[in-house]
């Protein structure tokens, strides 16, 4: 049985996304400006696009170099993270690296990217990859550093050694923390994805969208808007079922602890 | 047995400054033996305990275990934590399967043998809750179901009730007593209750106040299997009692170990 205040709270997303959409159409009305279509004008465009071969191609390319950039990233970042965590010599040396590159705009780098290795995929791939890495890295960092010392001697008096406990112990009590990492990583890996095709158009998502804000499709460039924006709700909705999945030891499920010594 | 043998620790506070937790400490523990460490909050007590365990070196001096001089932990030495350190991705029973898991027994047996262990330390059907979902004495339990499990010769026990309340404390130890007299295992227990102590140990060594050293070592002669409510009416277990705090008031180097 659902009640009326829960129905409220599943609705409510919806309602939010209905009422973005409202404010919209009725600004837009009032503006009365070419270069800003209707709510209505926009969603009518999202199926052309979504239609269209060529388009879908571009998406799924986007795609694919994002998925490839954040895997490779999330791979590499956590052992990193974890070492760091756990290593006064390797975060020391990382940490100072981490902090200069942590808050330059890793699309920034797009253009001495492309002058090094071309306006590929290899270059845009690299760039997610950059942009996934340093959350991940931090979020790992943070969560091994945390480890309960004590969690670890046990491992140790069982007869695990560094490595087994590295993997065993350290890895799945940060996992929490490494989780939130990607979560932050896949938001990033979406917007960088985006940026890079602004910066290196040649295909992809980004590319339709500021090709057809050069022609003055302004329809196409809010559909594609409501298009990226939804792919992020999924992809950040799907994450989410994950780890939830992953980590439903950490959440807390009773209000109240079982009371019995 | 176990031997400590002129064991000092020196620590750097973070203001860089050399601190002695402990000096010159010796110590026998034989084999089958309860010894309770008793000592003010500060004194090195637990220091000592993960010498022992082979989880901090000692500045100067050594520990032995059976001669061999301890280097690193191992499964031989089972701790429990006062802050019990359970695995809180693992269900109970995986808690408990850890160990024997790691010294390569085969699962179905592990499960078996951890099932039989959380059954004595009464928690039958709780074998698939999650740390989170456990009061703090049923932790404890589960600690010390994970540490048998793995058949460690000697129990290293640090503080294990402190963070209980009285009446799970008073439960757990009795059944701490219960389950211990069925193996006599060797116990070194650390804790800052004179009662706990005398009510648990065959020996209780007295620490002083930092720098820890030894005062007195009193060797508890009480019969076992004891009972608490039968030992409370008791005269000997009163008197070593009130002679311990006595021993802790007069010193002036400490204070009233509670």
């Amino acid at each position: 049985m659902i009640s009326g205040s829960s129905l409220v709270a599943r609705a409510a997303p919806l309602l939010a996304c209905l009422g973005l959409l409202a404010i919209w159409q009725v600004g837009s009305l009032a503006m009365n400006n070419e270069s800003v279509p209707t709510a209505l004008e926009a969603l009518r465009a999202v199926p052309s696009i979504m239609g269209d071969k060529e388009s879908l191609i571009n998406i799924l390319a986007s795609l694919r170099r994002m998925a490839i950039g954040f895997g490779i990233a999330v791979l590499l970042s956590i052992p990193l993270g974890l070492l760091m965590g756990r290593n006064r010599f390797v975060a020391s040396f990382f940490n100072p690296l981490l902090m200069v590159t942590y808050p330059v705009p890793k699309a920034a780098l797009m253009p001495i990217i492309m002058l090094w290795i071309g306006v590929g995929d290899l270059s845009k791939t690299l760039v997610i990859f950059l942009g996934v890495s340093l959350p991940v890295i931090y979020h790992s960092f943070e969560g091994a550093k945390a480890v309960e010392e004590k969690m670890l001697w046990s491992g140790a008096a069982m007869g695990m050694s560094a490595a087994e406990r590295m993997v065993r112990i350290v890895l799945p009590a940060a996992l929490p923390e490494i989780l939130t990492g990607c979560r932050t990583g896949l938001v990033l890996a979406l917007i960088t994805m985006v940026t890079s095709e602004m910066i290196a158009r040649q295909s992809g998502a980004g590319n339709i969208l500021f090709n057809a804000l050069d022609m003055g499709q302004y329809d196409t460039v809010f559909a594609m808007i409501i298009v990226i924006g939804a792919m992020g709700i999924c992809f950040d909705a799907l994450f989410e079922m994950l780890r939830a999945r992953l980590v439903r030891w950490s959440e807390p499920q009773f209000d109240m602890p079982l009371s019995f010594s | 047995m176990i031997a400590i043998d002129h064991v000092s620790q020196i620590f750097q506070t973070s203001s860089r400054k050399d601190h002695l937790a402990l000096s010159d400490i010796s110590l026998i523990v034989e084999d089958g033996a309860f010894v309770s460490i008793l000592g003010p909050s500060g004194c090195g007590k637990s220091t000592l305990l993960y010498i022992v365990g082979g989880f901090v070196n000692p500045s100067q001096g050594a520990a032995r275990m059976k001669g061999k001089p301890i280097t690193g932990p191992g499964p031989d030495r089972g701790p429990v934590f006062q802050e019990f350190a359970l695995f809180p991705w693992k269900t109970v029973l995986g808690n408990v399967m850890y160990g024997p898991r790691q010294q390569g027994v085969k699962t179905a047996e592990a499960e078996a043998q951890s099932r039989v262990l959380i059954e004595m330390v009464g928690l039958k059907g709780f074998e698939d809750f999650y740390p989170k979902e456990l009061s703090g004495g049923m932790k404890q339990r589960v600690a010390l179901a994970r540490t048998l499990a793995y058949h460690p010769e000697v129990l290293l026990m640090d503080e294990p009730f402190g963070a209980l309340d009285a009446h799970t404390r008073t439960r757990l130890q009795n059944d701490l007593l219960n389950i211990w007299e069925r193996d006599r295992k060797t116990v070194l227990f650390v804790t800052h209750s004179v009662d706990e102590a005398v009510f648990l140990s065959d020996k209780v060594v007295m620490m002083t106040r930092s720098p820890g050293r030894i005062r007195e070592i009193i060797d508890i002669d009480l019969p076992r299997p004891r009972r608490r409510t039968e030992l409370l009416l008791d005269s000997r277990y009163q008197k070593y009692v009130v002679d311990i705090e006595r021993m802790f008031d007069d010193g002036g180097e400490a204070e009233l170990p509670r």
